[in-house]
């Protein structure tokens, strides 16, 4: 039974510790993310800084001496393998070209009809195979799936990447629909979007992350956006 | 997960490896015809412990093309909250148990 299915309190996810050093230069140093179940949280930070690894990190694919991840206080490290707590999306295509929507869909647990609804044209492509459809199609698609999976948090990494601007909206609303039941931790560089989306903003600059109070104004001033 | 999802799963793990560990076994097999050929070793080779070793040690290099081939290909495997173990383990196996039925099969023909 996934950790959403047992009851409705929300939860907290929780990465500390995370410290790396990747070719003699730190990655990432003392690392503290939250998030609840109810929330979206923007991990902002420019390319190479970080944000991927930290992803995997808390997923529990990058492995991380003395990294916890914690939900509701309790230790899960690898968090991946412990069902119906994280989904993630990596920034590379996720699913085998050969692959339906509808098969993936299966594979994940996830009502295809259900995910697709808000994009009628991508329902109607759900029964051909994934290398078919363009590469911004695909990601939709692979973020919609995620995004439905029975898990208490989805961890997404650029995942408006590719996908066309009036899908976006689309994409935006549905996922603050489903913050309702699920904590949600994304990165990307589309920034307008990811602020008007998100609840809490950290940026990852020189390894460390911080929290920001008023992230447009922090942004602003740290010189990542005019 | 349910057991039909994980075998649903491991049937795609597998299928994704098939072109690897159907060419190396090829390569195992070609090598023992070329030691027939140049050493007078029984063709087809009997089904024993060398063999079977010499199976084993290909899929290193299975997990290592997958890896080059395919670098992306493990995390849809890690969102079924699968380890590796989960998929390796079975596919290694199976893999080697169909392998020996081939050859089975091979000095059947052969006989």
């Amino acid at each position: 039974m996934g950790l959403m299915e047992r009851n409705s309190t929300p939860h907290l996810l929780e990465a500390d510790g995370i410290q790396l050093t990747l070719g003699g230069r730190v990655l990432l140093s003392d690392v503290y993310l939250r998030v609840t179940t109810g929330q979206v949280v923007g991990l902002l930070g420019r390319n190479g800084c970080g944000k991927s690894t930290l992803l995997q990190a808390v997923f529990g694919t990058q492995r991380v001496a003395d990294a916890s991840v914690r939900v509701d206080g309790r230790r899960v490290v690898p968090a991946y393998r412990q069902p119906g707590l994280l989904s993630y999306l990596p920034q590379v295509p996720l699913l085998p070209a050969h692959l339906t929507a509808t098969g993936a869909a299966r594979l994940l647990g996830v009502d295809v009809e259900q995910a697709l609804a808000a994009f009628p044209e991508l329902l109607e492509q759900r029964h051909r195979p994934v290398g078919e459809l363009s590469g911004g199609t695909a990601r939709l698609l692979e973020v919609l799936l995620l995004l439905h999976t029975n898990t208490a948090f989805s961890l997404l990494d650029e995942p408006f990447t590719g996908v066309m601007p009036v899908h976006i909206d689309a994409l935006a609303q549905v996922i603050r629909d489903l913050k309702q039941r699920k904590g949600i931790l994304l990165t990307d560089h589309r920034y307008a979007e990811v602020l008007a989306l998100c609840d809490v903003v950290y940026l990852l600059h020189d390894g460390r992350l911080e929290c920001l109070p008023d992230p447009l104004s922090g942004l602003r001033d740290r010189g990542y956006l005019k | 997960m349910t057991l039909f999802n994980y075998l649903r799963a491991l049937a795609l793990f597998y299928r994704l490896l098939l072109p690897q560990t159907a060419l190396l076994s090829a390569v195992v097999l070609g090598a023992t015809w070329l030691g027939a050929g140049l050493l007078n070793t029984p063709w087809p080779p009997r089904l024993g412990p060398g063999l079977v070793l010499m199976k084993l040690a290909t899929f290193p290099v299975v997990a290592y093309l997958g890896q080059r081939l395919r670098p992306e290909q493990h995390w849809l495997f890690r969102n079924l909250h699968l380890s590796p173990g989960q998929l390796w383990a079975p596919v290694l196996v199976l893999d080697t148990v169909g392998f020996g039925a081939f050859v089975g099969l091979l000095n059947q023909l052969w006989a």
